[in-house]
């Protein structure tokens, strides 16, 4: 066992174009369905990129009234659906103890839509005509604030961008915070949303899988989110977890930013931490969910780094890539944790590894286990 | 695990009143204001055309091949982490890399190239792709690991204008729980039309430096800068016979859960933060010698944080000087928590306390002692140093003398 904050997840919530709730992201994802969709031109318009996991046709309603979702752009009402999913999944009163709970969420784009329509109007109106109304919201860190407004968390409230494993990091942030004291129950996870001016930024820096390009990765959107509980606290309230969190590590590289680092003895370092944490062998884990989003060098790097780690190919659990389905984005890692927590849930693993490898050299791995 | 302690061993520094430590520290408390005419872009259709502005980056150590591929804030980043870990004495080629970690604040990175970028996307153009290499927060963050070799935990905050604050604090849970024994912290964060325009946008802004805690405060001033820090792990430093600073003794991290802009008035929100930065650091209310205020001079800021203050400090909060050097060097957004965290080590060190310069009409609504104008000399063995952010994401820092 780790030797600080690791907990039990109660909770689940998911916003995504593969389903959006937890459970029906779930069936989807194992019955081999992807919301990869070719890009309508007028979004693709000069883009290399010819595919994305876009929401389509999403409305905030039923679950935020029309007025409220007038306020929040489009990243805080996927996270405020699925941040309420994961509390109501996990039958917990936050008015309990408002300050004993708090939310770490990781992102690669929140804001993005309220930032272009801010610098829309300062560039081709004036700074007077920029609309005030969209400023806060330009900042990564409005869909958590949003969510610990609406649904009165008073504990702490982070946001985390550190690209591909963003996901991670906040619960990497999540645990520290529950072994430190500072929370009991962690809402962790990660939301992005697909913006044209994102999409092009990616796309000129060669990261997005296209017509000429075979190595790259498909953009996608939603929120993905556990509710990550102390132990004493699940137990005392007598409620079931879905799973336990028993490790995470994190592993850097000296790395230009936006570079790929496919350096497999750093992914290995990764592995063995969180396996390590967990008190774990690598012949313990029977589900992998992998990293991998299509480009080819990291592929190929964690395949090798996965290789070692286990003892040889033939020796690989079962993989499990969400990428495959919805695309790659801070918030697949939030995917991930969700998909490891239902399978565990739903006995059809015992114990899954998570990786989350990005760009910039910045990877981190953890274990959940069934919670009995 | 938890009775590993963290210590500052290193600060960096590079402000509009100073290229490093020493001079940003003499000129801080010599009262010296660096909020002058905003030249990087033409702020002619704005509300204000001032910023506190750093005008000299002395970087002229990068490789000119290495600097082409960095934004502003890289530049300022790697100018202070260099002089953090030089402070520090760790030369990160003779250590083992995966035990050091970067942990930073992300602000605006390389907005300003992005946002050139942006407009000849709306105008039809081709962007150019080095304009959009520096968009992300987080690309501060992997440009400081690869400078300097560090292999370890690599994260970025982006809680606005908290975040360094809020990494400092993640710095220390990281150390104390053993996954790193040193890691550079806190932020580095530069003018953008976005932020600039966003406070001109909410009419936040003060035409004039800005005035902290006066009665005719009409907001802030926007600044640039970049505060690294070098936390380690007490022991390692000890060992090694390095300089302690002052140790980071803990941090409160809560959520107003109020309102995306505005604070909390009663304080309440403000003051739960500063109580769970003083449960974490096991300090009495009693003990705290002195406040870096957040001190934006927002109407609204400034009354609430005193209100805060005052419901979490009670007495204590009118007997100890609070002061806010926004008023030199504005407020630098996503790096104020860092730089006023290397102010406030400072303030433990040498026992001096910057002042806040502009007062000089009291506010009932603002009654503490704001330290007006002139430094003070006070021992200072307990210091808090508060970051409030749109969002309600409060954090507070807890450094105190290491003994």
């Amino acid at each position: 066992m780790s030797a600080f904050g690791i907990g039990l997840v109660t909770g689940t919530g998911a916003v995504s174009p593969l389903g959006r709730s937890a459970p029906e992201f779930y069936a989807r994802l194992t019955s081999g369905e992807s919301a990869i969709r070719p890009l309508p031109p007028e979004a693709r318009k000069d883009l290399q990129a010819t595919h994305a996991g876009r929401y389509e046709g999403f409305s905030p309603q039923p679950e935020i009234p029309q007025m409220k979702a007038r306020r929040l752009d489009r990243g805080s009402q996927f996270a405020l659906i699925a941040c309420a999913q994961a509390v109501a999944e996990a039958g917990y009163a936050i008015g309990d103890d408002p300050e004993g709970i708090g939310i770490a969420m990781g992102t690669g784009s929140a804001g993005a839509g309220a930032l272009t329509e801010f610098l829309r109007v300062l560039i081709l109106e004036s700074p007077e005509a920029a609309p005030p109304f969209h400023f806060p919201n330009t900042v990564a860190n409005a869909p958590a604030s949003q969510v610990s407004i609406e649904l009165k968390i008073y504990g702490p409230n982070v946001t985390i961008t550190q690209k591909d494993p963003s996901a991670l990091n906040a619960l990497l942030f999540s645990t520290l915070a529950l072994g430190s004291g500072r929370a009991r129950a962690m809402l962790a996870g990660a939301v992005d949303e697909w913006n044209p001016f994102y999409a092009m930024g990616f796309d000129r820096v060669g990261a997005l899988r296209g017509e000429k390009r075979e190595s790259g990765i498909v953009q996608g959107e939603g929120a993905f989110v556990i509710l990550l509980e102390e132990e004493q606290a699940v137990r005392r309230r007598g409620a079931v977890p879905l799973a336990r969190l028993s490790g995470i590590a994190s592993a850097g590289v000296a790395s230009e930013p936006y570079r790929f680092a496919p350096d497999p003895r750093a992914m290995e370092r990764a592995m063995r931490g969180a396996l390590g944490d967990a008190g774990a062998e690598p012949g313990d884990v029977d589900l992998w969910l992998s990293s991998r989003d299509g480009v080819r060098e990291m592929d190929q790097a964690e395949a090798q780094a996965a290789s070692a780690v286990f003892g040889g190919q033939s020796k690989v659990p079962r993989e499990l890539s969400v990428k495959d389905a919805i695309g790659e984005m801070a918030a697949a890692g939030g995917a991930q944790l969700v998909a490891a927590s239902r399978a565990i849930a739903a006995g059809q693993a015992r114990r899954a590894l998570v990786n989350s490898f990005g760009a910039g050299g910045n990877f981190l791995a953890a274990v959940m286990e069934s919670a009995e | 695990m938890s009775d590993r302690r963290v210590v500052v061993t290193g600060l960096g520094a590079v402000t509009a009143v100073g290229g490093d430590v020493a001079e940003t520290w003499s000129s801080l408390v010599a009262g010296r204001c660096g909020i002058r005419a905003l030249t990087l872009f033409d702020p002619a259709l704005y509300r204000t055309q001032t910023a506190a502005q750093i005008d000299h980056i002395p970087d002229s150590f990068i490789d000119p091949r290495r600097r082409r591929r960095m934004s502003r804030a890289d530049r300022i980043g790697i100018v202070a982490a260099r002089e953090a870990l030089g402070q520090a004495g760790i030369d990160p080629a003779r250590e083992d890399p995966t035990r050091m970690g970067v942990i930073l604040g992300g602000g605006v990175s390389g907005l300003m190239d992005s946002e050139a970028n942006y407009a000849r996307m709306i105008a039809g153009r081709p962007a150019r792709p080095s304009g959009f290499l520096n968009h992300q927060p987080d690309a501060i963050t992997d440009r400081l690991a690869e400078y300097f070799g560090l292999r370890g935990i690599k994260s970025t905050i982006t809680t606005a204008c908290s975040s360094s604050a809020v990494s400092m604090g993640y710095a220390y849970d990281a150390i104390r729980h053993g996954l790193a024994d040193v890691v550079l912290t806190g932020g580095s964060d530069v003018l953008a039309r976005l932020t600039y325009g966003g406070f001109n946008s909410l009419r936040s802004v003060d035409p004039n430096p800005c005035r902290p805690f006066d009665r005719n405060r009409k907001g802030l001033s926007i600044g640039e800068a970049a505060g690294i820090l070098v936390f380690e792990e007490a022991g390692r430093a000890r060992r090694r016979g390095a300089e302690i600073l002052a140790e980071f003794r803990g941090y409160g991290v809560t959520s107003d859960a109020y309102h995306m802009t505005a604070p909390d008035p009663s304080g309440s929100a403000g003051g739960r933060t500063i109580r769970a930065a003083l449960e974490n650091a096991g300090v009495n209310p009693a003990d705290v010698d002195y406040v870096n205020a957040h001190g934006t001079a927002t109407p609204q800021n400034d009354s609430a944080e005193t209100a805060a203050l005052k419901a979490a400090l009670g007495e204590r909060a009118r007997e100890i000087p609070v002061s806010s050097i926004k008023s030199m060097i504005g407020h630098c957004l996503c790096a104020s928590g860092a730089i006023e965290a290397v102010a406030t080590a400072l303030t433990v060190r040498d026992g001096k306390i910057p002042p806040t310069i502009h007062y000089s009409h009291p506010d009932p609504a603002c009654d503490l002692d704001y330290v007006p104008n002139v430094a003070r000399d006070v021992d200072v063995d307990v210091a808090l140093s508060n970051s409030f952010a749109f969002g309600g994401n409060s954090s507070v820092v807890v450094l105190t003398r290491y003994a």
